[in-house]
This record gives C-alpha cells, sequence and structure tokens, in this order.
C-alpha cells in the first residue's frame, strides 16, 4: 500500500488517542489558570462586546444584525486561523514523537485540528447568549450547520496536513503564514459580509477563507445559503485534499528525516 | 506471536538541510535565476547512515549494535522500528515493537506524574485498561509515591528519569529496541533499572540494544552486529574487543 495512505488509514483507526491527546494538551495549556479554557469564551465575548458596539455605529448598522454576524465571523476566524498558523509547525513540534515511535503522521494534523474543535466548543454558548439577547430565531436552515461544520472541518484537515508538510521542509512558512493570517482577515468578511463592499463585494466568493465563513453564517443566521458556497467548499475539498495526498503520499517517508 | 526481523539490502540516506536549502527563499531565487545559483542553493548533503544491510533476526535472538558514535546505530534501531523507510532495500517486521530510544516522549511538564504515565503509554500503544494496570506497578516501582499527582515540572531530573523509565518499560513488546540507557539516575536506580530491564529483556521475542559498554553487551546479548560508516557486520563475541575497546 502507499505509504500516504496506509498512514491515513492508521491515522483514523486511532480515534481515541487523537482525542485523548487533544484533550491533555488543552489541560496542559491551562493547568495553571483558575479560568482554564473559559479564558477563550471570555475574549471572544470582550471582543465580541468591544467591536460590536463600536463597529456597528461605525458602519451604520443595526447591532441586531450585526452583532450576531460579527460573534459568528470572529468564532470561526479564531478556529480556522489557529489551525492554519499552527499547522505549518506542526510536524517538527512534535519531532520527538515522530523520530522515536512508529506512530502514522497524519495524527498530528488531526490533532491540532481536533484541539482547536474543543476550543470552538468553548465559544458556542457564547454565540447562543448572543443570538437570544439579540432575539435571532433559529429556523429550518439551522440544521444545514451540520454539513457546514464538516465541511470546514474536512477542509482544514487538508489545509493543516498541505501546510505542516511543506512547513516540515522549508521553514520560513511558519513566518510567512503567521504574517499573512492577520491581513487575510481583513480581507476576509469576518467583521462585515460581502453585500457590504460594492464594488469588491461580487468577487469575494473567489476567497476560499470567505466561503468558509459564510457556509457557517448563512445556517446560523437562518439565511439559505447559495448553492455556490457549497459548491466552492466541497471542490476546495476535492481539489485540495487530491493535491494534498499527492504531496502527503510522495513525501510521508521523508518527513521522519526533516524534522 | 512470533517475531521477526529481516532486512534485505537496506541503505537509508538523508537529507542535511541547512537553513540555506530549508528556506523558501532560496528555493525561489532558484526559480527566478534558473542554473546561476543552483551549485550553491541546490546542493543537498545525502548522509548514508546505512549501505546494503542485509540480515535476518529471528524470534529469540538478542543482538547487541556496537560501533563508534555516529556508526548509524541509531539509525539503524529507528529502520527497526519503522520510524525511518528506506531508500532502496526492504524491511519486513513480524510483532509489536517498543522502543527506548530517547527516554520522555510525549511527556508535558505541566501534567501530573499519573496524567503523564497515561499520555505516554497511549502513545506507545498501551489499552487505557492496561494502563490502569501499569500506573500502579509504576507507581511502586519509581517509588514516586505522592508526587505523582504533582506536575512533572517539580520533578528533580532523578525523579523524572524513573518515570520515563519505568513507563518505557512498561509495555511488553514482542521486539524491544533499546538505545543506550543505563547510565542515569543515582546507584540505587541503576540497579533496579538494570533488574527491571533484565525481566523485560526475558519476555520478548526479540531484543536489540546498542551500546558502547562491551560488558553489557555481553552480558544481555547473544549476536554481535558491528558498524562502521553504516555497514552492517556480524563479529563474533571474542572480536567485540579488539574492533571498539574496552
Amino acid at each position: 500500500m502507499s505509504p500516504g495512505l496506509s498512514d491515513i488509514i492508521r491515522t483514523f483507526k486511532m480515534p481515541g488517542l487523537i482525542l485523548y491527546m487533544a484533550w491533555s494538551d488543552i489541560r496542559a495549556r491551562y493547568k495553571r489558570s483558575i479560568l482554564g479554557p473559559l479564558w477563550i469564551t471570555l475574549s471572544t465575548a470582550i471582543g465580541v462586546v468591544g467591536l460590536g458596539f463600536i463597529w456597528s455605529e461605525l458602519f451604520h448598522m443595526d447591532r441586531a444584525t450585526f452583532i450576531p454576524m460579527l460573534t459568528i465571523g470572529l468564532i470561526l476566524w479564531q478556529f480556522m486561523s489557529a489551525c492554519i498558523v499552527e499547522s505549518t509547525s506542526v510536524f517538527s513540534k512534535q519531532g520527538n514523537i515522530i523520530r522515536n515511535l512508529n506512530l502514522p503522521i497524519a495524527l498530528h494534523p488531526a490533532q491540532l485540528v481536533l484541539r482547536h474543535i474543543i476550543n470552538l466548543g468553548h465559544n458556542i454558548p457564547l454565540f447562543i447568549i448572543v443570538a437570544l439577547i439579540m432575539g435571532r430565531t433559529f429556523n429550518a436552515y439551522t440544521f444545514m450547520i451540520v454539513p457546514a461544520l464538516v465541511l470546514v472541518i474536512a477542509n482544514l484537515y487538508w489545509i493543516s496536513m498541505m501546510l505542516g508538510t511543506l512547513g516540515a521542509r522549508f521553514r520560513d512558512l511558519e513566518y510567512l503564514v503567521s504574517m499573512i493570517m492577520p491581513l487575510l482577515m481583513f480581507l476576509s468578511p469576518v467583521m462585515y459580509r460581502a453585500n457590504a463592499l460594492p464594488k469588491l463585494g461580487k468577487y469575494m466568493w473567489m476567497n476560499p477563507l470567505a466561503d468558509m465563513i459564510e457556509i457557517v453564517r448563512y445556517p446560523l443566521l437562518g439565511e439559505a445559503t447559495p448553492a455556490l458556497t457549497y459548491a466552492i467548499n466541497i471542490g476546495m475539498l476535492i481539489v485540495g485534499g487530491s493535491l494534498t495526498y499527492l504531496l502527503f503520499n510522495a513525501k510521508r517517508n521523508r518527513i521522519a528525516f526533516w524534522v | 506471536m512470533t517475531a521477526l526481523l529481516q532486512f534485505e539490502n537496506v541503505t537509508i540516506q538523508y537529507p542535511i538541510y541547512n537553513s540555506r536549502n530549508m528556506s523558501l527563499r532560496n528555493q525561489l531565487v532558484r526559480i527566478s535565476t534558473g542554473g546561476r545559483i543552483e551549485n550553491d542553493a541546490g546542493h543537498i548533503q545525502l548522509v548514508t547512515a546505512l549501505r546494503n544491510a542485509s540480515f535476518t533476526i529471528n524470534h529469540g535472538d538478542s543482538v547487541a549494535l556496537i560501533g563508534h558514535n555516529g556508526a548509524g546505530k541509531s539509525t539503524l534501531l529507528r529502520t527497526m522500528a519503522g520510524v525511518y523507510t528506506p531508500a532502496l532495500g526492504t524491511v519486513v517486521r513480524q510483532g509489536r515493537v517498543a522502543t527506548v530510544l530517547e527516554l520522555g516522549t510525549g511527556m508535558d511538564p505541566e501534567l501530573s506524574g499519573y496524567e503523564n504515565i497515561t499520555r505516554m503509554s497511549m502513545l506507545l500503544g498501551v489499552s487505557k485498561q492496561q494502563i490502569a494496570e501499569n500506573a500502579l506497578e509504576i507507581a511502586a516501582f519509581t517509588q514516586l509515591g505522592d508526587f505523582l499527582a504533582l506536575p512533572v515540572r517539580t520533578y528533580s531530573s532523578g525523579m523524572a528519569t524513573r518515570l520515563m523509565f519505568a513507563v518505557a518499560t512498561s509495555t511488553k513488546p514482542d521486539i524491544l529496541l533499546v538505545d543506550e540507557m543505563f547510565g542515569t539516575g543515582d546507584a540505587e536506580f541503576q540497579h533496579q533499572a538494570k533488574k527491571r530491564m533484565e525481566d523485560l529483556i526475558r519476555s520478548v521475542g526479540i531484543f536489540v540494544f546498542a551500546s558502547h559498554n562491551n560488558d553489557l553487551v555481553k552480558t544481555y546479548c547473544k549476536r554481535f552486529f558491528f558498524l562502521e560508516h553504516g555497514v552492517v557486520k556480524e563479529i563474533a563475541k571474542d572480536e567485540i574487543d579488539g574492533l571498539v575497546g574496552g
């Protein structure tokens, strides 16, 4: 069997290990703090309140519309950018494990994404509170959040695998990506929606990060998701997933020498 | 399960990247300038750590890897473990492998001793139920007592070594690969560690041990592989002292 495929199959046979490692990473990170992972919720909450009141006025937007939209944008951006930035060093940081144990290495991006899914979970109550305060109701479209999140997570997994593999070989990628991400935040509809841009708005679908945010945002705001958004997310998964598979398959056995 | 390790014409080469060819900039410069800088930036040093290694280790064998620093002992152990995949040749491996290469793989200093036992054991492929059983035995062996509930960062280096060693040797594999690691901790611990290793060695199908200590390898091993510049050569017991000195 090809090295990449057998590695990925072995990875998916050990969900218990991935979950335990992701969870224990979070425990280790917040070990000495009193609030622990609630800091994630708190920092997002402060962002939402602070930016929400100022920017809704700045953009002349109704708060009941603006603040839930902003909350989803910020929560999702935190999740996506953390996965993307950390993925560039996902293999090199786990070098000790890769060099000493015969474990599949696709495990490390999975552990990374899962860790951030757990972090994302800490922000969900915040969105529910905001939605309730702002009087947003949920409807049938809300259920589309499930396939939307599955697509976003699957896309983040291949992105982490690809950036992880490239980052293990080219160490500059780590700095490059962490430099670009804050800029991309302003180029993506995190704090606004594409229709707020009169000229450039119609090109926003070309930004893949925008499609990943919007596919989650439409259902949570109780709106129908355009077919184009699904098409792009699914297309990204197929094209990106295939390219990543080709890269990983070719380089899987070299990664142990690079880290 | 009958353990087996079979190498056939195995060659391991690895690239040494320095910051120049590790960086994206030089790869980009290479593209934009064509062949001009090619010789400089495109030059990647290849180290042949293992050359045409062929041997069979059967169930019941205990093998010593001896040779000078950098002769390829650790590379050979990692190839046996499946960490490194050979560029050429084939490796046949039957049985569950456990490695004692660098101690403390996966340890997190912020977590307690107990949590680290679980973490390191899970990485070694031990089941949750088995970990619970091992934890008692590890606690008894390490004599860390109540310290196991404290974060590992509060341990002295000797205490941390005890824990790492105990976890690494708590699994019952078919193939055990050990890089030299006797010689840590105080005299009492060394004595205990030696006994624990001996018990473990007796229980495994294949035992491979890389060491510079000729007395140790003669005690534990029946076959002797001498490595020099990545070439593996099997030698007799009485040839050892002549080759690597006492």
